[in-house]
Parts: C-alpha cells; structure tokens; sequence
C-alpha cells in the first residue's frame, strides 16, 4: 500500500475495505478477539481504538520532525499509552459496566500493532490532517470486522444482538460460539473469503 | 535528522511533563464521576441483593439506600423497616478459578432464605466462568431456602433447583463453596448482629 | 491476594487459560512468526523468559511504587516503559555476557515489547491482585503455554507447506483454523485442577 494517499475518500476506502487492516494485513488481533462474544462490548472496544488511533497518529505526525529518531518507538508507545489511559478513565466515568467487562482489554489497546502500525507507515510521512483520517478509518475497519464476528458469536450463542433479544424460534444455544475456538473459526474463515477474493481480481493499485 | 543526546534528554523529559501533567489533570477531573459510580454500584449491588432495587433509578437507590439500610460493624448491611429487622447483606469473598470472588449474599430476616446474591468483583473468564455475572444466573438464588447444617448444592432439590454454568464447571463450584462458607461462618455460627 | 495455590495458576495458565488459545494475546508474533518451526520455538523460549522478568519487576514496581504513590491511573504507561527498559537491558546483557544465547533470542528480542502477552500477563495478575510467588508463577505457565502453543502451530504449518490448500486459504487463514481447532481441544483440559 503506498504511503501517500492523502485524499480522504481514498483513505477510508483502504482502511475500510481493500487494506483492512484485520482481514488484509492481520494485525491487530491480539485485542480484538477476546470482546467479540458480545457486540456490545467489541463497538466500545472498536470505538476506543478508532479514537487512540486517530489521535495518537494525529499527534505523532504533528511531531514528526522534532521526535529524535532513536528513541521512535518508545515516544510512539507513550503517546498512546496517554490516550488509552484517557479511554480508560472515560469508560470508568461514563460506563463503568462496560469498563469493568472489557478490563484488561482496555489496556491492551496499547499493545494493538494497529496503532504502532499506522504511526509507523503513514504518520511518519504524512501531515497530521490525513494522518488522523488514517487512523480513524484503520480503527472504523477494524469496528466492523469485530462487529461482525461478535454478530455470529452472540446471535447464535446467546440468541441477542446488542442484548436484545433475536430468538423467535427457541434455538438451542451454542456454546462453542462463546467459547474462544469459534472466534478463531470465524476470523479464519472471513480472512479467507478476502484473500480468495483479493486473488481472483487482480486490482490495478495494488502493488 | 541528525540530533545530539541532550536534546534526546531534553524531548524527553518535555513530553513525560507533558503526558503526565495532562494525564494527572484528567484523572482529576474524572475522579468525583468514578468516585460516585463506585458507591451508587456498591448501594445498587446490597439492595439487589435485598431484593428491593427493582425499577429504581439511579437517585432513588441512593435515597433507599440511605432509608432502609444500616451499616453493621465488619458484618455488612442490615434492612429495616419501621424499626423492624427485615433482612441482611452479607459480605461473601472467597477464591475462584483466577482471582477473588466478591460480593453480597442477602439475607430474610428471619434468616430461613437467601434473598439474591450479586458479585461486585470477579475476574473469571469472560463469556464462560464471567457468566455468574448474568442475571439467568443470579437470578437462581432469589428465595433459595437455607437452613443450617445443610449445603447449597446444583441440581433439583426439595423445593428448590440451582445449575451450574455449561463449560464453567470449576467457577459455578467456587461460587457455592463460597455462598457456603459464607452461611456458615457469618450466618448460622456466629449469626449477624 | 487471592487464596489460590500457585501452582494451579502455574498449570491453568498453560493449559485452561492459555494466553493464545483462550486470552487471544500475543496473535501478531504467534501468527507472524510461525511458519519454521526452529524460530518459533526461538521466539517461544525468548518471551518465556521475558515474561518471568516482567511478571516479577512489574509485581515490585506496582506494589511498591504504584500503589504508595496513587499512581494506578498511569500504570499502563509505567507498565510498558518498565517491559521495553528490560527487553533493552535484557539485549544488552546477553550480547555482552551470552553471545550464544544473543544470537539465538537477540533478533526476537525488540518484538516482545509489542506482544501483548506481556503486557496482558502484567494487567491479569494486577487485576486479579496476585501475591509474588502467585505473579511469577502466572508469568512463568503464561509463557509455556504460549510456547507451546506457538510450536505446536509452526510443527503444523510446517506441514502444511508441502499441503495442497483451497486459494485464498494458505497463510494466516489456515493459521487460525488451525488455532481453532487447538483451542478445542485445549478446552478439554477445563476441570482438571480443581481449587480446593
């Protein structure tokens, strides 16, 4: 993926779709997999990234030129650690349920090689404005494939769809779908599906 | 981008200041909202347990909570009514699969049943053993009869039915353990106060 | 602290709770670094160790400089600058004093700051406030199950290259079918060790 789309219509076609950063470039599971037995929770999680990655890229890139260059990584690290410790706080302020559910997941925001990932290859080159848009998009692309897998998950686990209710037929529940193995199942699978795809057609801009 | 130590040194000191001054002034200002979550959890949490927090909005469970409920010494909470004993909140905190298992156990007054149990801290897996969260599960333990010298147990009963979690086998054992050692120790032993 | 025996945190978080297959953490190396058996086991030995030390330096700096200090709200900074001063040191001190040994981990080493099985591994034992030897013996059995798992997967994919896959399905696709599959059967191991 080239390092200089700056058109923002471009960006979140990329981010969303073509180069989504889960299903493409298979980054940032770490995080992700462990909230999507509930949508609830993988929107809040998908959202709090959305927003660290958005910022943090933003940030970064506004500072590209006076970070010294050996110590990148650990400069990259701290600002977002700062945002995801603004999350934290908000999501203990405002929805503390949610925050006391996602736990340990929250923090680990900061380790998701999303954030670290956008910062290297796009922050680093590009002016904070486009930068941000990246970031924002990535996480928006990652929201939606965590919403989908914690769709399956939760419909056919516990027959809701955002706690609500969807059984109309009285089901059997099934509970490999909360447990870990159907996460692997279904992103597989879904990773899959892009990359059959992406190998039949041969787009133009892909390198 | 060629730049000596001292202006590493001096980048990053400036942005720890930076980062840790705007954190610290956050954290400030979210602390009264993350101070009230805490005690209006915990108020909510002891009159689930008393069975009286149905349909109260958040004001209202303060205001119930400071009217109905007393504090007792180390021992949890005690409900009265028109100076009557009518139940009580017993603290409960034992071992789970991964780490503590708090939370309360109320009480009738005349101590023959478990009113409800709610946890306020529980760090079993999440979607498996953090299902005792949930309220098809919580909800088992309204109105069990208790006696002393017997133990809860899964399974049908006389006259009542408790099941464990499928796949959380080792977290559903922990909760009843506990809900079981708390009757015994706090209840029918020593008795709450 | 919680009344559990260390060593059932010790085999759980090998077995039942396995970093990858059950807490999903660690998956951008685990994914990334598995199609040769010899360096994921590399790999798998080199976050072992560093998960010791982590468990261990960040069990003191939290008892000891977090929580004194009413510092709980920047732990996840203080947290990761502690793992990525120690893989540092830890780089340091093994070229100098055991190049073998270097030569063998030193290339996995600046990764592991970015694993979120680390930092994941210091978050759980806070969160589930763990005593000392309860901490180092979660980092310990987190660090062999997450070896463990990871060779399992690179014996497999090593396999696999020689496998006629459906298009699309070679790479990290067949990796989490493969995982999938693991994690199924590593829920057999639910109920082996019972808490007293």
């Amino acid at each position: 993926m080239p390092g200089n789309v700056t058109n923002t219509r471009e960006i979140a076609k990329t981010q969303l779709w073509r180069e989504n950063q889960v299903l493409r470039q298979i980054l940032g599971i770490c995080s992700s997999l462990a909230v999507t037995n509930s949508m609830k929770n993988s929107l809040v999680m998908g959202l709090g990234l959305s927003f660290v990655t958005a910022l943090s890229s933003m940030t970064l890139s506004a500072m590209r030129d006076i970070i010294p260059h050996r110590v990148r990584m650990i400069v990259q690290t701290m600002v977002i650690a700062a945002y995801v410790i603004l999350v934290d706080l908000a999501l203990q302020a405002f929805l503390p349920d949610i925050s006391k559910q996602l736990g340990p997941y929250v923090g680990l925001i900061i380790t998701n090689c999303i954030i670290m990932g956008r910062a290297e290859a796009f922050a680093q080159k590009n002016p904070p404005l486009p930068a941000m848009w990246d970031g924002f998009f990535a996480g928006l692309g990652y929201t939606w494939v965590l919403l989908f897998i914690a769709l399956i998950r939760e419909v056919l686990g516990f027959g809701t769809v955002f706690g609500v209710n969807v059984d109309f037929i009285g089901f059997e529940r099934w509970t490999i779908m909360i447990m870990p193995p159907a996460a692997f199942f279904i992103i597989g699978s879904m990773i899959w599906a892009m990359s059959a795809r992406a190998q039949r057609l041969p787009t133009p801009n892909k390198k | 981008m060629k730049k000596g130590h001292i202006y590493t040194l001096v980048f990053m000191l400036a942005l720890s200041t930076v980062l840790t001054l705007a954190l610290a002034l956050a954290y400030e200002g979210f602390k009264p909202n993350i101070a009230a979550h805490d005690d209006l959890k915990k108020e909510r949490s002891v009159l689930y347990a008393l069975g009286l927090d149905e349909g109260l909005t958040d004001e209202q469970v303060t205001d119930t909570f400071a009217k109905v409920v007393e504090p007792v010494e180390g021992q949890g909470y005690v409900y009265k009514q028109d100076g009557q004993v009518r139940g009580y909140a017993v603290p409960f905190t034992g071992a789970g699969l991964w780490g503590s298992i708090t939370g309360y156990a109320g009480l009738s007054g005349e101590k023959d049943k478990l009113t409800g149990i709610v946890f306020t801290k529980q760090n079993e897996t999440p979607g498996l053993g953090g299902r005792i969260d949930e309220t098809e599960y919580r909800e088992q333990f309204r109105n069990l009869p208790i006696a002393p010298g017997t133990l809860l147990s899964y399974g049908q009963h006389d006259g009542y039915r408790l099941d464990g979690i499928t796949g959380a086998t080792q977290t559903s054992n922990a909760v009843i353990r506990i809900i079981n050692q708390m009757l015994s120790d706090h209840v029918f032993n020593e008795g709450v106060q | 602290m919680p009344d559990i025996n260390p060593l059932i945190i010790f085999l759980a978080s090998i077995a039942t709770s396995n970093m990858v297959l059950s807490n999903f953490l660690g998956m951008c190396s685990y994914l990334s670094v598995s199609s040769e058996y010899k360096t994921a086991s590399g790999l798998g030995m080199a976050v072992t160790l560093v998960l010791v030390l982590t468990s261990a330096l960040n069990w003191a700096v939290y008892t000891y400089l977090i929580v004194p200090l009413d510092l709980v709200y920047l732990q996840y900074v203080i947290f990761i600058i502690v793992i990525a001063a120690l893989v540092q040191v830890l780089e340091m001190a093994m070229d100098r004093y055991t190049p073998d040994l270097h030569a063998k981990l030193g290339i996995f080493l600046p990764l592991i700051t970015v694993n979120c099985a680390i930092l994941g591994a210091t978050l759980f034992m806070v969160i589930r406030s763990y005593g000392f030897v309860q901490s180092v013996l979660y980092g310990l059995g987190s660090g062999l199950g997450w070896w463990l798992a990871i060779s399992m997967l690179a014996a497999m994919r090593e396999k696999l290259a020689k496998a006629k896959l459906p298009p699309g399905m070679s790479g990290p696709a067949i990796s989490f079918i493969i995982t999938g599959i693991m994690a199924m059967a590593f829920i057999g191991f639910s109920g082996i060790f019972t808490i007293q």
